[in-house]
């Protein structure tokens, strides 16, 4: 367990090392209904501003460091996922992103996967229906490790953490 | 030229997230948070009918909380009464799948 | 010295009438090979013979035959017309080389290489003729061997036309020379060249005028000069490769030299407007030239339209020389001189090299057609380096050979505001901005020439399917060295270059031109300076240092290897890449005013539902000439014919009343 821990420092250290000021971000949409997106467009406003924390959108994979995937994989898309992750260079991050991508909503049957990890490993899963501005910001930091993550210590259960 | 005049009278509208949360983001869509002692087992019932997304779910003796499914309607919010509240939370990302998946014991009688 | 080279000469030009002799043997390989030899041995050495004259830096007369119907036959060795046989050698030499994997032995190559070989000959003798009539046998000879030469493959449609409208042309050009040659003869009183030159002062302005004009339209028919050039385009892709490499390489040269010839020797110092009409003559061509190869598909087309471009270059050149000349800044015009002639070495190089590569990749795939072809420098490594020499020397980049000259004639072009008179120093940079705006085209369309073709990936299966086994490397590769060695080695180039103008302007510019550093300083003026021999060593040690720093910063780690990022597709085709067509819409579409182009569209349906079938699309861009000026001109001779023809009515006792009348008209004049 403690070497876990220590690893999974050194990780993160290695990865803010990386992409602590600079982080560009390929998206892939695998079958969303571009609610993400429009989430993820607002990150440009003024108002959310991405650039300020040093987070880029990039079209090109070559020059991306993460890969943020929405939508619930079809498998139509399947090659050209797998064939854009493969064209960005190593070290580098998957992001899967809303309800769809994480497996909430879709089964899996002929057409879709139903989730994203079926076809590429994901880092950092970033839940919610559209997840809002917000909650992709902070799941972006999350995946650069300059947050930590919440959700593992709350329980959702209000009676446990008043008595707690 | 007006944009510009307009925006130095606007002043300055960016967000300073992750340093501060601005208040008004406490009002977003959120998933639920329930007492645990006021959840019975008909409620639960109730709720994981009424749940569209299917993010909620009876397991023996708890009720699940797939939080990658939830979209933070908050219909179960306004069937539950006292026993379900919204949680206020936005920031649930994870490394790990699993941990999106809450399990809630049942309580109470009923 | 000159004795040697009279030698080499006479050698050179024995082996081509032995190649043209011995060409009769090519139905079989070993004849083929001995005739190819032969062509190539001759070549080496008139271009040697050449070389020797141009260093010498002064000619030589030997007489040949005394007193016989055609007055004394003399042969002259003449440092500007030396330059013009240096690269016939040149040509020659490498077009040897390139002969016998190319051609194939049998009846046709029998019949075709004694055609060439003597229209080397014909060349080599209009360039040493030192008698009028001598030269016109010979330019006419030329004409009529290729003419044979653009006629080799005659049973392939088209051919037959081209060939006809080259030797048309030709003749029509033949006509105002031999008028031009019968004005000076006439007027001077001798047919000897030297004789007409040292005599042409005394004739009047007015006979000098018209014989200049004459000579300028009759040898421009040959040059390419635009409006006189439609046979280029069509004779280049119709002559084997090698033939379109003689004819571009060379024949065009022989009009530049006519024009030279009359303007610097025999009718030297011409009034101003000879050389304004000269270089806007030049500079027409030279934008026009460019713009119609933007528009063409066919490699071969391309190039002739690039060759019309070069000339009106050359000739830009040539008409600033007397231009600045006229009005008395000699210097700067024996340096425009220099400059055009180094240009027409530099196009003879590179042109010729990018004919053979053509006829290279049109043996390896079967096409010429740029938007079949694609990725050729996987299948054709050797050529497409080759390739890639020519077209970075015509598409004058540093520190090829184009480069050079192609700046020197813009420093020369921009002196015009030495020149006294306004208007004429404000068209003579208009000149110059027209040839900038040359150069950049020039660069767009060669980057097509060659990125369309050899990068990317096949079009087609031929393209995909090409192989460089049996192709002729030996020629192209060494004009492609020459290239190099011409851009590196200017400062020799120019120093052998400037005893060719000091003899035939009489002003020596060398110590004002080159600097003992290797610099070059043109125009002798403090405008400008740079040495290409410098600048290359110094592009080569600028190219190592991104190596060093790649080889230095390589990470160790494990490398991945992935595909290149085509934007996801799963079936990525050859026929999704730009197309030469593609590529040069910017162009069309910006001067779509000259070009009027006629579009037609046939779709499988006009429901958006229902198109999935075949959509063919056709546009034509308006051949101006042909129909504006060509078709006239036809029309308006078959009138004439028309109108003539009821006199030869087949009636034998018609025929005998013309005799009557015309023995009574003779007797009349007589009598009276």
């Amino acid at each position: 367990m403690n070497d876990e821990l220590r690893l999974a420092g050194e990780l993160r250290e290695r990865i803010d090392g990386l992409f602590g000021r600079s982080l560009h971000i390929r998206t892939f949409d695998s079958g969303s209904c571009a609610v993400c997106e429009s989430e993820l467009r607002l990150l440009s406003s003024p108002y959310y501003d991405l650039h300020r924390l040093g987070l880029f959108f990039t079209p090109a994979p070559r020059h991306a460091d993460l890969l943020l995937v929405t939508g619930a994989a079809v498998r139509a898309a399947d090659a050209a996922l797998r064939k854009t992750l493969e064209a960005i260079p190593e070290p580098r991050l998957v992001v899967a992103v809303g309800a769809c991508a994480l497996g909430g909503v879709f089964e899996e049957d002929e057409l879709v996967h139903g989730r994203v990890d079926d076809v590429v490993p994901v880092d950092v899963y970033i839940p919610g229906c559209p997840p809002s501005p917000l909650a992709l910001l902070h799941g972006l930091l999350v995946a650069t490790g300059r947050l930590e993550e919440k959700v593992q210590a709350l329980s959702f259960d209000l009676r446990r953490e008043a008595v707690a | 030229m007006l944009w510009f005049l307009r925006g130095l009278r606007k002043g300055v509208v960016t967000t300073r997230y992750p340093r501060e949360r601005d208040a008004w983001t406490d009002g977003l869509p959120s998933p639920p948070a329930f007492r645990s002692d006021l959840l019975t087992p008909t409620l639960a019932g109730r709720l994981v009918d009424a749940c569209h997304s299917g993010a909620l779910r009876l397991e023996g003796d708890e009720l699940v909380l797939d939080l990658g499914s939830c979209g933070g309607c908050g219909d179960c919010v306004r069937l539950g009464g006292e026993a379900v509240y919204r949680s206020g939370e936005f920031e649930l990302a994870s490394r790990d799948r699993e941990a999106l998946v809450k399990r809630i014991p049942l309580g109470g009688a009923g | 010295m000159i004795h040697a080279a009279a030698v080499l000469l006479v050698v050179g030009g024995g082996l081509w009438l032995g190649a043209a002799l011995l060409g009769t043997l090519a139905r079989e390989r070993a004849g083929l090979l001995v005739t190819a030899g032969a062509s190539a041995l001759g070549g080496a050495a008139v271009a040697a013979g050449g070389t020797l004259v141009a260093v010498h830096g002064s000619g030589a007369v030997h007489t040949v035959g005394a007193g016989n119907l055609v007055g004394t036959v003399t042969l002259r060795l003449d440092p500007l017309a030396a330059v013009f046989v240096a690269v016939l050698g040149l040509v020659a030499l490498a077009l040897g080389l390139y002969v016998p994997r190319y051609h194939e032995p049998g009846a046709g190559s029998a019949y075709y290489l004694p055609a060439l070989a003597l229209a080397f000959f014909a060349s080599l003798v209009v360039l040493v003729a030192g008698n009028a009539v001598v030269f016109l046998v010979a330019w006419e000879s030329m004409t009529l061997f290729s003419y044979l030469v653009v006629l080799r493959h005659h049973r392939r449609p088209g051919v037959g036309r081209a060939a006809f409208l080259f030797l048309a042309l030709g003749e029509a050009g033949f006509a105002l020379i031999v008028a031009a040659f019968a004005i000076l003869a006439t007027q001077t009183g001798t047919l000897d060249l030297a004789g007409i030159a040292a005599r042409s002062g005394a004739v009047s302005a007015g006979w000098r005028d018209a014989a200049f004009v004459l000579a300028l339209f009759g040898f421009g028919f040959k040059a390419g000069l635009v409006p006189l050039h439609i046979w280029l385009p069509e004779a280049h892709p119709a002559a084997p490769a090698d033939g379109s490499a003689f004819l571009s390489g060379l024949v065009l040269k022989l009009g530049v030299f006519g024009i030279a010839l009359f303007g610097f020797e025999l009718e030297r110092g011409g009034p101003a407007w000879w050389g304004l009409l000269t270089m806007g003559l030049g500079a027409l061509s030279a934008v026009l030239g460019i713009l119609y190869a933007l528009m063409e598909r066919d490699l071969k087309r391309f190039l002739a339209y690039s060759s019309i471009e070069n000339i009106g270059v050359i000739l830009t050149a040539l008409g600033g020389g007397m231009v600045f000349s006229a009005y008395g800044q000699r210097a700067i015009g024996a340096f425009l001189l220099l400059a055009a002639l180094y240009h027409v070495v530099n196009h003879g190089v590179y042109k010729t090299l990018l004919f053979l590569e053509a006829g290279v990749v049109e043996h390896a795939t079967g096409t010429r057609d740029m938007d079949r072809l694609g990725g050729l420098i996987h299948r054709l490594p050797a050529s497409s380096v080759i390739s890639l020499v020519g077209t970075l020397g015509i598409a004058a980049l540093p520190p090829f050979n184009g480069f050079v000259s192609e700046w020197l004639i813009f420093q020369g072009l921009f002196q015009g505001f030495r020149i006294g008179s306004n208007l004429i120093g404000i068209l003579i940079v208009v000149a110059g901005a027209s040839l900038a705006l040359t150069g950049g085209l020039a660069i767009m369309g060669f980057a097509r020439a060659f990125g369309i073709p050899f990068l990317g990936m096949p079009r087609s299966r031929a393209a995909a399917e090409a192989s460089e086994r049996g192709q002729p490397l030996a020629g192209p590769g060494l004009l492609a060295a020459v290239c190099v060695a011409l851009g590196v080695g200017a400062p020799l180039a120019l120093t052998v270059l400037d005893r060719v103008a000091r003899a035939t302007s009489g002003i020596e510019i060398h110590s004002r031109l080159l600097l003992p550093q290797l610099t070059v300083i043109p125009a002798h003026t403090d405008f400008a300076a740079f040495s290409p021999t410098y600048l290359a060593v110094f592009l080569l040690c600028v190219a190592a240092v991104p190596l060093l720093i790649y080889l230095a910063g390589r990470p160790r780690g494990a490398r991945r290897v992935v595909p290149v990022w085509d934007g996801g597709i799963l079936d990525f085709r050859g026929t999704m890449q730009y197309t030469a067509t593609t590529y040069a819409n910017p162009t069309r579409v910006t001067f779509e005013a000259l070009y009027r182009p006629e579009f037609h569209l046939e779709r499988a349906s006009d429901d958006p539902a229902g198109r999935s079938g075949p959509v063919h699309y056709r546009f034509q861009v308006l051949p101006i000439f042909e129909r504006f000026l060509y078709r006239p001109v036809v029309r308006a001779v078959e009138w004439l014919a028309d109108v003539v023809r009821p006199i030869q009515s087949g009636d034998v006792n018609l025929y005998l009343l013309y005799v009557l009348l015309v023995v009574i008209v003779a007797y009349l004049i007589y009598t009276y």
